[in-house]
């Protein structure tokens, strides 16, 4: 390094003397912008976004617009699809059967306005921009993800609109204070709940969690942390990975020593794979594992085989739970029409997707106005039994009334055993040792 | 013809261009008065973080040479120093002006880092100090990601949702103005010109006595500083950040692809090719729902086979820019 004192000096003058032009300039230049400043007025922004509904423009006076941005591609693309074919599915149904939302006895047609977010921050904020300032939308649904909602509701937020969302789950959305954020799935702190609540009461007495080091994992091992305390569990390890891990093993190694009866762990798919596979090779043995993201999904039973047997996972919802409504029937009932349009069964995105929409049509029907100030009154009250579960927000907008559901692995099907009203099978506990089965 | 030419290969060096440039951004300052929605003021102020970016990035890969493929890491140190001040300092009052006396310390943590950094990695050549960079930026994310106390780390951080349009596009119509026109001197400056030596043969800048380390290391430190203060802005304006929305390979991937598509060590290369880059992005996503991101890979592969120094660019054979020479060559092919 040749850095001299001298030479700097040196340099700094040449670049000095070299364009004093250009410097005085750039001064004279933001001295008079700085004058500008304090004698103009600040322009006017036009405000059109607060006028309550969009019934100017004559012919579309009888519709409610909503308006969403959701990944169509992306890193999201996948589960963006379902939640557009849950928007979807509740649009058509609301339009076409119901006959449109009852507003004090008058009937309006929705029309739902849905943009791509290509899953990218910026993105997302512009077309929320576009959605209230320009399409001028009533009501908002909420894009795919935690971190997308994030940058989403600071906006609607900023606007003062209502946004349902049924896709972000990370507790630090409802940590900000926002008004008119609801959200209508069990939140990321609950997901343990049911599980470890039915495993207590099989008598186990130990629990060991890790998780992936991002919000929403974060959020359901805290939750867990919580849960296990509640239900006289004795938490004996807790381990963080990092995103995309590709080994675990050494988590599993610690966590075989303790000899826990309860394993919690999970992020995303792939690192249920990863734990199972990792439990059998190092012949660890608790007496149940609980894997938040991936048992739920036929997939994993493909992947793994046999050894998924005896996983319990967390889920939002599943078709054979036994909930129902009058506008979808029940769960069941719900899944055949989903499959009847879009020619697939219906993922629990998809399914809190349509529920997200049912919901802040319940609300704005019970309000029976269009305003925002009504309408979050309306959701703030609402108390209902969805074929998706029950709707009953909270004063920071989760819906904390909904419990979530727990899942076995049962000789290769995906049977609800928890909670109770909702269970199709009987918990299988404890899990017999790798080298019996 | 060759006087046009000859002009045309002298864009934008001059004191008219740089008027030009000063007119312009008068009129964006007052375009906010012909009553505009915040959706434009917005788009405005996005498509101003992208000028300035690429106008950055230019600096160290363009006029120096130095093809930075971690570039977005200062970003993300900006971002990061922003959302750590304005949520956890005791000594920010409100919200807003706390944003505003961070955002310098953003800069200047990004300046820094790129001081510390560019020490060892400014002495690789060629595709090893781009392969270096790229490293950096995704140790940075890791780094990001287990300091948890003060980061967040995976869960990430809330910053206090304030979101001012107006204020936005005029902070960033400022350091956008400020960031070209400095681009602007530096193309013109002894030192501007000591980093083209440098690019051009740095063995033969080196034995003319211009000290390159030092060199590099400014261009580097300068690029780094108002990245930096770019990443404060977007923290910000974001409410939100998480290490997989601040540091992401794009962010990179877009300042090269701008400033390649305006024209690599030209002043308003980069400029010009930021706001091609974005309305195309937003007018092709506009029209070709579905098949928008093929649309656009196909539209750079044309870009990048017929236009390889850029809209600007003037490094290759012969006089003008290469958006002429093009027109000369579709003419020689059409006369019989």
């Amino acid at each position: 390094m040749k850095i001299k004192i001298n030479e700097l000096s040196a340099m700094s003058y040449r670049l000095g003397a070299l364009n004093m032009r250009f410097i005085r300039m750039l001064v004279l230049v933001v001295l008079v912008a700085l004058a500008g400043c304090s004698a103009i007025p600040t322009p006017e922004v036009r405000e059109d976004v607060s006028s309550e509904t969009s019934t100017e423009d004559g012919a579309a006076a009888d519709v409610i617009r909503i308006g969403a941005a959701v990944s169509e591609t992306g890193k999201y693309s996948r589960e963006g699809r379902d939640t557009r074919q849950g928007y979807g599915t509740w649009l058509e149904w609301v339009n076409n059967e119901y006959g449109g939302i009852d507003v004090a006895g008058k009937r309006y047609q929705v029309e739902l306005v849905m943009y791509d977010d290509e899953g990218d921050p910026d993105t997302v904020a512009r077309l929320v921009e576009q959605l209230i300032s320009e399409d001028r939308v009533d009501f908002l649904l909420g894009p795919y993800s935690s971190s997308l909602t994030q940058s989403a509701s600071a906006i609607s937020e900023k606007y003062d609109k209502i946004m349902v969302e049924g896709n972000g789950a990370s507790e630090s959305l409802f940590e900000r204070g926002f008004r008119n954020l609801f959200a209508v799935l069990t939140p990321a702190g609950n997901y343990t709940q049911s599980a470890l609540k039915m495993l207590a009461e099989q008598g186990a007495q130990s629990v060991v969690i890790a998780y992936e080091d991002t919000a929403f994992p974060t959020s359901v091992a805290e939750g867990a942390q919580r849960w296990a305390k509640a239900y006289g569990l004795e938490v004996l390890g807790v381990e963080t990975y990092p995103r995309d891990v590709a080994d675990v093993s050494g988590i599993m190694a610690k966590f075989k020593e303790v000899e826990p009866d309860i394993f919690v762990g999970g992020g995303h798919f792939n690192d249920a794979i990863l734990f199972i596979r990792a439990a059998k090779e190092l012949d660890f043995n608790p007496k149940a594992m609980v894997i938040t993201v991936g048992p739920s999904n036929p997939k994993l039973v493909q992947e793994v085989g046999a050894d998924a047997e005896y996983v319990i996972g967390p889920t939002q919802w599943e078709a054979s739970m036994s909930y129902e409504d009058e506008y979808f029937g029940t769960a069941a009932e719900y899944a055949a029409r989903y499959e009847a349009q879009w020619s697939e069964p219906p993922t629990y995105q998809a399914a809190e997707s349509t529920a997200t929409a049912l919901a802040l049509h319940l609300a704005i029907e019970a309000a029976g106005a269009l305003d925002t100030n009504s309408v979050r009154n309306a959701l703030r009250e609402l108390d209902v039994v969805t074929f998706y579960g029950p709707i009953n927000f909270d004063e920071t907008g989760k819906n904390a009334s909904k419990p979530m559901g727990a899942i076995q692995v049962q000789d290769g099907e995906i049977l609800v055993v928890a909670p109770g009203h909702a269970a199709v099978s009987e918990l299988r506990y404890p899990a017999p040792d790798w080298k019996d089965r | 013809m060759a006087r046009v030419r000859g002009r045309l290969a002298q864009l934008g060096q001059g004191w008219g261009g740089l008027g030009l440039w000063w007119l312009l951004l008068a009129a964006l300052a007052l375009y906010p008065y012909t009553g505009v929605t915040h959706l434009t003021l917005f788009l405005g102020s996005q498509v101003f973080v992208l000028v300035t970016l690429a106008s950055n990035w230019n600096l160290i890969g363009g006029m120096t040479g130095y093809v930075d493929f971690g570039h977005a890491v200062f970003f993300g140190i900006g971002a990061y120093v922003m959302g750590i001040l304005v949520t956890k300092s005791p000594l920010l009052v409100s919200p807003e002006w706390g944003f505003l006396q961070a955002l310098p310390v953003s800069g200047a943590a990004a300046a820094i880092f790129a001081l510390l950094i560019g020490l060892p990695t400014l002495r690789l050549k060629g595709p090893y100090f781009s392969i270096a960079m790229l490293g950096t930026f995704v140790a940075m994310r890791e780094i990001v990601r287990v300091l948890r106390p003060l980061t967040g780390g995976g869960v990430g951080l809330n910053l206090p949702p304030v979101l001012n349009r107006l204020g936005d596009y005029y902070l960033m119509l400022v350091l956008m103005g400020l960031v070209v026109s400095i681009m602007w001197w530096i193309r013109r400056s002894e030192f501007g010109q000591s980093l083209i030596a440098i690019r051009e043969d740095e063995i033969g800048a080196e034995m003319r006595g211009i000290n390159t380390t030092l060199h590099k290391i400014l261009a580097f430190m300068i690029a780094a500083f108002f990245t930096g203060v770019v990443g404060g802005f977007w923290a910000w304006q974001n409410t939100f950040i998480d290490p997989d929305v601040v540091f992401i390979e794009t962010r990179t991937v877009e300042m090269v692809m701008m400033s390649m598509l305006g024209g690599l060590g030209t002043v308003w290369g980069p400029p010009l090719g930021a706001v091609v880059i974005y309305v195309l992005q937003t007018v092709v996503w506009g029209r070709l729902f579905g098949i928008h991101l093929l649309a656009l890979g196909i539209l750079m592969v044309l870009l990048v086979l017929f236009l390889p120094e850029g809209i600007l660019g003037t490094s290759g054979r012969g006089g003008g820019t290469s958006i002429v020479r093009l027109w000369g060559r579709i003419r020689k092919r059409s006369d019989p």
